[in-house]
């Protein structure tokens, strides 16, 4: 991992909880106490009923494809792993995530499906960070 | 029945920077806002000193500095290529309140001489995100760079949800350029101005070479140089300068997110929204419109607009180009100028849209495009729709001649 050369994130206060989790193997999401809905990207305040009264909870880390692209031109590490697939990810449990897709043939976007179902898996970029990813697994 | 903004300001003029598009040697923005605010000013006969609202996509206290101004309303609202769209709204409202009677909206920017002297840009951004844009902690880290890498994603939607294709939206990019060889100004305009310059066709759309699948290289924008500037004033001076009037009917602004990844649907824009607003305030409706200007980043950017402004219904924009309406000749003119897509995109293309529903609708274009001889329409109303961000900031204007 100390060869991760692509963009590694910088957890905050907002969002330790959910690199605490990432560190474990757990997608842990922000939901709020008094609206129940779940928010992505973690917020200080409820995006739908501006409670503050945000509490993180351990995801099922099962999704599905929204929409995704190829990427066939990228900068700093990512340039050397073009083509690969980007895509948003509807999460079970409501609102959606970006990722790089895995178990997929950039080469051959028309066999990605969408509405298609993901798992999360991490990434070890650094001893805390570890980075979720999305792979397509069997319906 | 009109909003009480409804024509309470036009625009009395528009101008450009003497060179744009890819200039022989690099120009700085400050060049580019300077040369087309002074050319403006000639335009028109209304001196410099005379402004006192300045707009512009940031840095309107510098360039009120670099003139001498003193302005006593300075807006600096930057929301991406739209920005422009949005200051008129302000100036609109700014006029009607009595504030300030002159306002100048400006914009210079240098895409191209930029990364002729700086290049490219690294991509090695912080993977920890931007203070002022907390969801890019949860984005930056998945190799999306620039425009082009998100809009895909909404080609990808657009094309499952409607069943539509790529090479529908191609369409956009082969009759756009049909318009660019119209405008001698535009970047595209012939072999001459450019090695890739002249007509398109379908085929070239589909099998240039893939930048973010589904959209290959035609499917994108340019990036260059250009200075614009537009001079908006109240009813009164409109009347009194040499220059003709074109009315500020409506006028309108919105948005749906700023990082895409809170896109709710990625086949509709806030331009459903500002549309509404802008047409309402005008009295209006898509109905009327004689042409448009309609930001077009990308294609898919202006196939999902025209379907917000109501030119088309949800899933069928792209059918203005294909079926040869938004083409020259056709009933409803769109991008006359070649667009972002063929004419010129600095970056922010806003005001180029500004600029050239300005000429289309007070038939300067029939005296020249600085000195080139260009006169398109005869359209004397225009619905003007900027998009800002990641599909993500609006502003439309219903601008009409007398």
């Amino acid at each position: 991992m100390a060869d991760y050369k692509k963009p590694i994130p910088e957890p905050d206060p907002v969002s330790q909880p959910f690199w605490d989790g990432a560190k474990s193997g757990k997608l842990m999401l922000p939901r709020c106490t008094s609206c129940n809905r779940v928010h992505w990207y973690p917020r200080l305040i409820c995006p739908h009923c501006h409670s503050m009264e945000i509490e993180w909870f351990e995801a099922s880390g099962n999704g599905h494809i929204h929409t995704f692209a190829v990427q066939h031109r990228a900068f700093g590490g990512w340039a050397d792993e073009v083509p690969f697939v980007t895509a948003y990810i509807d999460l079970n449990e409501g609102d959606r995530m970006l990722t790089v897709l895995r178990g997929v043939d950039p080469n051959k976007p028309e066999s990605i499906k969408i509405g298609g179902p993901v798992k999360v898996e991490f990434e070890a970029a650094t001893e805390d960070v570890h980075i979720p990813f999305w792979r397509v697994v069997e319906a | 029945m009109a909003g009480v903004l409804s024509r309470a300001a036009a625009i009395v003029g528009a101008a450009e920077a003497k060179e744009i598009g890819y200039p022989e040697t690099p120009k700085t923005a400050t060049q580019l806002h300077i040369e087309a605010i002074k050319a403006v000013s000639v335009q028109t006969g209304i001196p410099i000193s005379r402004i006192n609202g300045v707009f512009g996509a940031g840095w309107s206290s510098q360039i009120s500095e670099y003139l001498g101004l003193h302005p006593s309303y300075i807006d600096t609202t930057a929301v991406g290529g739209c920005s422009f769209e949005m200051h008129v709204h302000h100036a609109l409202a700014a006029i009607h309140a009595g504030i300030i009677d002159v306002a100048l909206v400006t914009h210079g920017e240098n895409g191209w001489s930029a990364r002729a002297t700086h290049g490219r840009g690294t991509g090695r951004g912080r993977g920890g995100g931007d203070p002022w844009d907390p969801g890019s902690m949860f984005t930056n880290p998945y190799g999306i760079s620039g425009a082009p890498s998100n809009y895909s994603h909404a080609m990808t939607r657009h094309n499952h949800r409607y069943g539509t294709t790529p090479s529908d939206f191609a369409n956009i990019a082969v009759v756009t350029r049909q318009w660019a060889t119209l405008n001698p100004r535009a970047v595209m305009y012939s072999k001459e101005t450019h090695p890739f310059g002249g007509p398109i066709t379908l085929e070239d759309v589909n099998t240039a070479r893939l930048v973010s699948w589904p959209l290959t290289l035609l499917h994108c924008c340019l990036v260059t140089d250009y200075g614009g500037a537009v001079l908006v004033t109240s009813p009164e001076i409109a009347r009194s300068v040499k220059t003709k009037p074109v009315w500020i009917a409506g006028a309108g602004e919105s948005m749906s997110h700023s990082n895409m990844l809170e896109m709710e649907d990625f086949t509709a824009t806030s331009a459903a929204a500002s549309g509404a607003t802008a047409y309402k305030m005008a009295g209006m409706g898509p109905e009327d419109m004689e042409m448009a200007m309609i930001y077009d980043s990308f294609t898919i950017t202006a196939g999902i607009t025209a379907e917000m402004l109501g030119l088309a219904p949800r899933g069928e924009g792209f059918t203005l180009w294909r079926d040869g309406h938004a083409a020259p000749g056709g009933r409803l003119p769109i991008n006359t100028n070649g667009g972002g897509l063929s004419f010129n995109h600095s970056g922010m293309y806003g005001m180029q849209l500004l600029v050239e529903a300005y000429r289309q609708l007070s038939g300067t274009a029939e005296d020249g495009i600085n000195g080139v001889a260009g006169k398109q329409t005869s359209a004397k109303s225009c619905v003007v729709n900027g998009t800002g961000g990641s599909l993500s900031t609006t502003g439309t204007l219903v601008l009409v001649a007398d």
